[in-house]
């Protein structure tokens, strides 16, 4: 019941909000919103406190069941869902399309109440597929998040971008991920088909008994390549930088923060458990295209001009590290993968909440305007900028060094049958991208924080020292909740790795192959030993 | 005596009783207008009322009648497949009905019987194809369906619709060619005139069945033709355009559904499909589909796009099919039942806009910008409707259809066209997505005003700009079917047994 109301809730008010909401003022609009955003996270916690299941037909023809339950590998994605889904309303405010300050999309009429119907139909479209436990429920729940996404680009988008460039950016978005999402239908349908089930507690149980070794390479390979598109792997990761540039605030961070996350928890739920033998067949491709989107993605940051788009590379080179830890094929791998997830979540949704507002403020992103520094215009802000670079390369202390840390670790060590050597190159391509993003955090530290004290490039307005410099309100608190649970899951990781450890075993029952002693390192070391 | 039971052939005797019915009171009263779209709307309601007993029964269940006394054959039977498609028929019929249903103004033409016996006419072909079990009965109502029609892509008399008209006509003549010649095949292959497994199985045995080859393929170039796959497309644009549009909808409506009823009789009386048969199906499918997809993002005329993506559309309706069993018959028709509901509700929004705006305005892409803001009801069922034929939520009854496309071409491993299908997703998605896109946008200020004024001629030609009753009872009904379609599929699938 408690699960069905925590979907229920925010397609509701969504679907209320277009088609009664022309008539609403933005703040009705936005208080009917973070209602439904807080009564849906509340309803979230109550779900994940009591872990109900609902198991319903739904299409008899084709053996869909309404299925959802909660596990540990859910657990932190949807809370990470569902409280992003309160920040960015909260966030939003004074900033909706048709009010004064609000950057946000060509408004013929007052067009808040789609702006907040959309959000909520992303969160919904999230929450639906990270507790779905039927397959094709799944890609149906993928499939939501698609429409409302494109209108946040499309018609929400960059008002400083020309109609063209915000075309050609939902554009991509939609497409590439169309393309991914259909890809990852086939996949699902041969699997279905030839398991005779559809249902992911029972494909994951089996473990692949049943499917011939072609079946299950063709299945891991369309479902790898159907969802990479969406992580984003290099080299299908194109879509992602135009999107960021142009997408709203709330949208980029939904994005960055919920929408990614959905494809490397497909590949954890869909592809690993059902197909274990063909995914071990895809693995290496997926270690190289992780370790080469690291590097990648560091060095266009190291060059990059536009800051959104510099924190979207940076995504890519993240994503990286979680597919080379799903690569490994170990649970220590799977564990620094699911880690990853949650981090990058939080680094990305602070990075682009910062940003965003950085954005706002100077009109533009470009980081070759020189301007004050941002350490004496906006401390608060330039505080959460330093902690969100921080972590973004790694260091020890913040919740991105984690997942890093142990993707590497699991690469370097990966599950029997695959090459030892490719890993390792991949680990060490991992180690280098960890310091080419120490290279590029520090650039724009140094550019923005600092200030530009050896600039010859134009010099930007004078500033006016205003109270709208620096966060305050509304962006402050969820600028400083986010900063607070970066610091605090760096510094205590254990509930995290903790909540999804049981269930890892459960979906990858093989640990990390070097033997028993490294048994006890590898696989125990990282629940029982905490920060 | 041929047995003959009334309530199996309901839904297929009412619209044609009622074409009588509406010549007989045209001879008795010539002033009948409003009388005459009753009448044939009371007929086609009662057909629907036939279809009622028949749906949703198990598969292998049916119903016969038109029997051949002790034992013998029977000519016309009900299963739940055919009998959804007729209901789909009938619906679809129900629905142009509604949209071409005459406003206040009087018609001085006096041709409204003439319409309207036409279409039940053509309705009843449609009807009783679904149900034919015999080379006689399948041949003369698949020819009922269409030459009707003919006719009423050419009534307006304007040189566009008898340009439609004649590609029309010969588009369907070459078609009957093929189909007539494929019956021959038959008849020769099996030497019998029963359309059903039986006769089919022995032939396969016997020297002949090359034959049986041979009508397959023919009848599935006759029926490419009225289904508008690739390479017999040419027609569609131009038919599309040039006729009236209650009379394009009957065309993308009941048309389609006429066509693969045919189709699926044909192909559940041969039980299987040779490799070369199912190659030319796949190929056929594809090529549509592809073609379609293109075409369709150039275009800017919406009703050229509508059709269009009817040529796209039919690949989807066809792909099932190399899955021969059952199993690809029912999900050939389920695929078809989402597109008709879709397309349909895309037409009505069409057809709704073009009597605010104006003709020649309202096909334009650009009629459509903020039809959200400026018609909501019509702006958001088209928009419903869209999402649908693209497969994207919340149009969730396309997606779902494009599942139950995609589920026998992989379950027989096909893996080429299912990753070529995958591709023309995301081209379909580009193509309403494109249209959406307009409708989102800010509406233009002089249009909002006309709106909201109550809209007496701005920039358009028609003096009284007002929305047809009628035409908002099949927006609803459409609406509300495909509303319900998206959130319990079960409801449209489950028909099909």
């Amino acid at each position: 019941m408690a699960l069905t109301l925590t979907l229920v809730v925010p397609a509701v008010v969504a679907v209320w909000l277009l088609a009664a909401g022309r008539r609403y003022a933005p703040r009705t609009a936005r208080g009917l919103a973070l209602i439904a955003s807080v009564v849906t996270f509340l309803l979230t916690l109550v779900t994940v406190a009591l872990r109900t299941e609902v198991d319903a037909p739904w299409v008899t023809s084709l053996g869909l069941r309404w299925h959802f339950a909660v596990d540990g590998v859910t657990i932190p994605l949807a809370l990470l869902t569902a409280a992003l889904g309160i920040a960015v309303v909260v966030h939003a405010r004074g900033r909706e399309p048709g009010r004064p300050g609000g950057a946000i999309g060509p408004s013929g009429g007052n067009s808040a109440a789609t702006y907040y119907a959309c959000l909520l139909l992303v969160e919904f479209g999230a929450l639906a597929t990270f507790f779905a436990r039927d397959a094709i429920l799944f890609f149906v729940a993928f499939e939501v998040v698609l429409v409302p996404m494109w209108v946040l680009i499309s018609r929400f988008g960059d008002d400083h971008a020309t109609e063209r460039a915000r075309a050609d950016a939902s554009n991509r978005f939609v497409l590439f991920t169309a393309l991914g999402s259909t890809l990852m239908l086939l996949g699902i349908l041969v699997l279905v088909v030839q398991s005779g089930t559809s249902d992911l507690g029972l494909l994951a149980a089996a473990h692949g008994a049943g499917l011939s070794a072609p079946t299950q390479v063709l299945v891991a390979t369309l479902l790898v390549i159907g969802l990479g598109i969406k992580v984003p792997l290099w080299p299908v990761h194109t879509w992602l930088p135009p999107a960021h540039t142009i997408a709203p605030t709330a949208g980029s961070v939904l994005l960055a923060a919920v929408l990614l996350k959905m494809g490397t928890y497909g590949i954890i739920r869909l592809a690993i458990p059902t197909v274990p033998e063909g995914f071990h067949v895809v693995a290496p491709f997926l270690a190289a295209s992780g370790a080469i989107g690291i590097l990648w993605g560091g060095l266009a940051c190291l060059v990059e001009r536009d800051l959104k788009r510099l924190v979207a590379y940076s995504s890519v080179a993240h994503m990286g590290f979680v597919a080379l830890g799903l690569a490994s094929g170990t649970q220590t791998g799977m564990q620094a993968a699911l880690f990853g997830n949650v981090a990058h979540g939080l680094v990305s949704a602070l990075l682009f909440f910062v940003v965003g507002g950085l954005k706002e403020r100077w009109g533009s992103a470009d980081l070759t305007v020189a301007r004050d520094a941002l350490r004496d215009v906006s401390p608060r802000m330039g505080f959460a900028l330093v902690v969100g670079f921080a972590s973004a390369l790694g260091l020890p202390g913040l919740v991105g060094f984690w997942g890093e840390f142990l993707a590497v670790y699991a690469a370097w060590t990966p599950a029997e049958g695959l090459p030892v050597p490719l890993f390792r190159i991949c680990a060490v391509a991992g180690v280098v991208g960890m310091s080419l993003a120490a290279a590029y955090s520090l650039r724009v530290l140094r550019l923005v924080w600092a200030g530009h004290q050896n600039w010859t490039g134009p010099v930007g307005p004078a500033p006016r020292r205003s109270r709208r410099d620096d966060a305050h309100g509304a962006e402050l608190l969820v600028v400083l909740a986010l900063v607070a649970l970066v610091i605090g899951l760096g510094v205590v990781p254990k509930p995290l790795l903790g909540a999804t450890e049981t269930d890892v075993t459960v979906l990858v029952p093989r640990s990390s192959p070097v033997g028993p002693a490294s048994s006890a390192t590898g696989g125990t070391t990282v629940e029982a030993s905490g920060p | 005596m041929i047995t003959f039971d009334v309530g199996t052939l309901l839904p297929a005797l009412s619209p044609l009783i009622g074409a009588v019915v509406v010549l007989v009171l045209d001879v008795l009263d010539t002033r009948g207008q409003r009388v005459h779209y009753a009448i044939a709307f009371i007929a086609l309601v009662i057909g629907m009322f036939g279809t009622f007993g028949a749906l949703g029964a198990p598969t292998g269940d049916e119903l016969r009648t038109l029997c051949l006394p002790n034992g013998g054959a029977c000519f016309y039977s009900a299963t739940a497949l055919s009998t959804t498609l007729q209901l789909a028929a009938l619906l679809a019929a129900a629905v142009t009905l509604l949209l071409a249903w005459p406003s206040e103004r009087a018609d001085e033409t006096g041709r409204t019987a003439v319409t309207v016996s036409l279409l039940l006419a053509a309705t009843g072909g449609a009807v009783g194809v679904a149900g034919a079990r015999d080379l006689a009965s399948w041949l003369v109502t698949l020819e009922l369906a269409t030459l009707p029609v003919v006719a009423l892509a050419a009534l307006p008399g304007t040189r566009r619709a008898l340009a439609g008209a004649v590609q029309l006509v010969t588009t369907s003549l070459v078609s009957f060619a093929m189909l007539a010649l494929g019956a021959a095949c038959w008849y020769a292959a099996t030497g019998s005139p029963e359309l059903g497994p039986g006769p089919a199985l022995a032939a396969t045995s016997t020297p002949q069945r090359g034959l049986l080859a041979l009508a397959v393929v023919l009848v599935l170039g006759g029926i490419a033709f009225k289904l508008s796959l690739v390479p017999f497309h040419a027609w569609t644009p131009t038919t599309y355009a040039g006729s009236p549009l209650p009379i394009t909808v009957f065309l993308a409506g009941v048309s389609k559904v006429a066509a693969l009823a045919a189709l699926l009789v044909f192909v559940q009386a041969v039980t299987q499909l040779g490799r070369s048969a199912l190659i030319a199906v796949a190929v056929l499918a594809i090529a549509s589909m592809t073609l379609g997809n293109l075409m369709a993002l150039r275009q800017n005329d919406v009703v050229r796009l509508l059709a269009w993506s009817t040529v796209a559309q039919a690949g989807w309706v066809v792909v099932p099919l190399l899955s021969v069993s059952s199993f690809g018959a029912r999900a050939s028709a389920g695929y078809l039942l989402t597109y008709v509901v879709a397309t349909l509700v895309a037409f009505t929004a069409v057809m709704m806009t073009v009597s605010v705006v104006g003709a020649r305005r309202g096909r334009d892409l650009a009629a459509y910008t903020g039809l959200v803001r400026t018609h909501p009801w019509a702006g958001g069922a088209l928009l419903l409707a869209l999402t649908s034929l693209a497969g994207l939520p919340p149009g969730v009854l396309g997606l779902i259809g494009k599942i139950v496309a995609l589920r026998p071409v992989l379950a027989e491993g096909w893996w080429v066209v299912g990753v070529l299908a995958a591709a023309n997703v995301v081209l379909g998605v580009a193509v309403y997505l494109r249209w959406v896109r307009v409708l989102l946008q800010p509406a233009p200020e002089a249009v909002q005003e006309a709106m909201e004024e109550g809209g007496t001629g701005t920039v358009t030609t028609v003096t009284r700009v007002r929305t047809h009753p009628s035409h908002l009872v099949a927006l609803g009904i459409g609406s509300a079917v495909l509303v319900l379609g998206s959130v319990q599929p079960e409801l449209l699938l489950g028909l099909l047994g």
